[in-house]
């Protein structure tokens, strides 16, 4: 299995001011990449750089800050509408990826904590964390590094 | 009775290591526990009429390395390659972990599960991680999760390739993971050695009695190169490989008392959209006994929605060095179904043609195959 495709990766993404994030909450499924408001993460992370710290291939921000990547539950809306933007891939394939990488010994891919309210409450507290949320649960707590629809 | 036993058994260790592991949970050890089992039904349906060792054919030996073989007089068969296996790790900390696979089959002494992986993991850096332990050898693009069923399109990957007598190593491995620009770079390289003693490969399908054969002084390492939706892999491992037998009461006997032997492969793959490209290209070669293997795999798949058919051809023959060849040529064609991210359904029609002209092989055969495949 590989990266996100560069087809996919294209219709992504850009850091957005919070203010611009309402009218994008309308949209169909929109998420944020959000990081802790005191982060040491980058202004914004491109689309690459996303894919890359949630297929586990990076393991630091692009500014060599420590990265720790967290999910929303699997089998949810938020998680296949990220995937499937992000790297290109269903539900059952991430499921195949990361097997294979559980089951070589490379890695474990990242902890699931709950839905979107459970990951901005983690994620705010926790300035190496970055995870995905729905637009809507966007506030003051967090920073959006990446809008993702 | 018998495969209940075996999975009641690894249940009650997984658990019993669970359950400690949980009680430590408080002083920064954590435990996952994660699985995979296939369930494989397969009937060969027609082929050449003879008798291959233990085997009345038409016949197909769809695993090499622990012998799983169907028989068309035996009609559909599920004791071949179904299998599950049980992965447990411990993590201590950031940066150390233990972890321990155990694996149940038909043909391995009859289900008893053997531990396929058993190694302690060091995460030196955010890009190295040095290992210590028993491993699968990483020869080929699918080797090291060769049962992994949801990792790859087809019931199993093409036998033309996968078949080798020797599949793990005891040892130590340097992996690197890393991005180098807009690349993705997985690496590895790995020393160690194997002794297989009845090994079945060497027993069952090549000299009919006990054979053990073991590999010294491994040395290999490979490289895989992302891109976008495109993959570069290449491997190159050197070995000494000693085959012999030890009959009770007779003399010992050494067929390739630790002749150097190279196996070097390279892998292109595709993993689009819509379109995927499997290939693979490798060589056998070693020393004293002029023994060389060339052997490939080439498939075209097409993904729509939760379906994935995939077109294969694959072959691997011998050097004629004056005596003949061992060769085949296959096909085959996978429908594979994503029932929901934890299984996968697949179907296979394969037809192989035997090559061989230095000896009488097992023949042609046309067989079907299904097979229910999850990791947990």
């Amino acid at each position: 299995m590989n990266d996100a495709p560069s087809s996919i990766r294209r219709r992504l993404f850009c850091a957005v001011p919070l203010t611009a994030l309402a009218a994008l909450a309308q949209a169909d499924g929109a998420l944020a990449a959000v990081v802790a408001k005191e982060s040491k993460a980058p202004a914004k992370l491109s689309a690459e750089e996303l894919s890359a710290i949630f297929l586990g291939t990076a393991k630091s921000f692009p500014n060599g800050e420590k990265v720790i990547p967290v999910d929303q539950r699997a089998g949810t809306e938020p998680y296949s509408g990220f995937y499937r933007r992000v790297a290109g891939k269903t539900e059952a394939q991430m499921a195949a990826y990361w097997s294979r990488i559980i089951f070589t010994g490379k890695g474990q891919p990242p902890q699931e904590v709950g839905d979107g309210a459970a990951v901005k409450k983690l994620v705010a507290a926790n300035p190496n964390m970055v995870g995905y949320i729905e637009v809507s649960l966007v506030d003051a707590s967090v920073r959006v590094v990446a809008e993702v629809k | 009775m018998r495969i209940h036993t075996v999975l009641s058994v690894i249940a009650f260790g997984a658990t019993a290591l669970l359950s400690s592991a949980r009680a430590d949970e408080g002083s920064g050890i954590r435990f996952n526990l994660s699985g995979f089992a296939n369930i494989t039904a397969a009937k060969v349906l027609s082929g050449t009429d003879r008798t291959y060792m233990q085997w009345h054919c038409p016949c197909a030996i769809q695993n090499w390395e622990y012998v799983g073989v169907y028989e068309k007089s035996r009609g559909w068969q599920a004791d071949q390659e179904s299998l599950v296996g049980l992965q447990g790790m411990v993590q201590f900390g950031d940066q150390l972990s233990a972890t321990a696979q155990v694996l149940s089959r038909p043909n391995n002494f009859d289900y008893r599960p053997t531990i396929d992986w058993a190694y302690i993991s060091w995460a030196a850096t955010d890009n190295w991680t040095l290992q210590l332990g028993r491993k699968r050898i990483p020869l080929y693009y699918y080797s090291d999760f060769l049962y992994i069923g949801t990792a790859y399109p087809w019931v199993r990957p093409a036998a033309d390739v996968y078949g080798w007598p020797v599949y793990a190593y005891d040892g130590a491995n340097a992996a690197y993971s890393g991005r180098w620009g807009s690349m993705t770079v997985d690496a590895n390289v790995w020393a160690g050695g194997f002794d297989h003693h009845n090994a079945p490969y060497d027993t069952k399908i090549y000299y009919g009695a006990i054979t053990n054969e073991k590999w010294e002084s491994i040395f290999g390492g490979y490289i895989t190169l992302t891109q976008g939706d495109w993959s570069t892999r290449l491997m190159l491992m050197r070995f000494k490989d000693t085959v012999w037998q030890s009959p009770a009461g007779a003399p010992e006997t050494v067929f390739t008392p630790g002749y150097s032997t190279a196996i070097g492969g390279v892998s292109v793959n595709y993993d689009g959209n819509d379109w995927l490209l499997r290939t693979e290209l490798n060589r056998f070669k070693q020393s004293v006994s002029k023994l060389q293997y060339d052997y490939y795999l080439v498939g075209l798949g097409y993904k729509w929605h939760g379906l994935t058919g995939i077109g294969t051809v694959s072959h691997y023959t011998t050097k004629d060095v004056g005596s003949g060849v061992e060769a085949r040529q296959s096909y085959s064609l996978v429908l594979r179904y994503d029932l929901n991210r934890n299984w996968a359904l697949k179907a296979q029609y394969d037809w192989s043609k035997d090559k061989t002209t230095a000896y009488t092989f097992f023949g042609d055969h046309k067989m079907l195959s299904f097979s229910a495949q999850t990791a947990f």
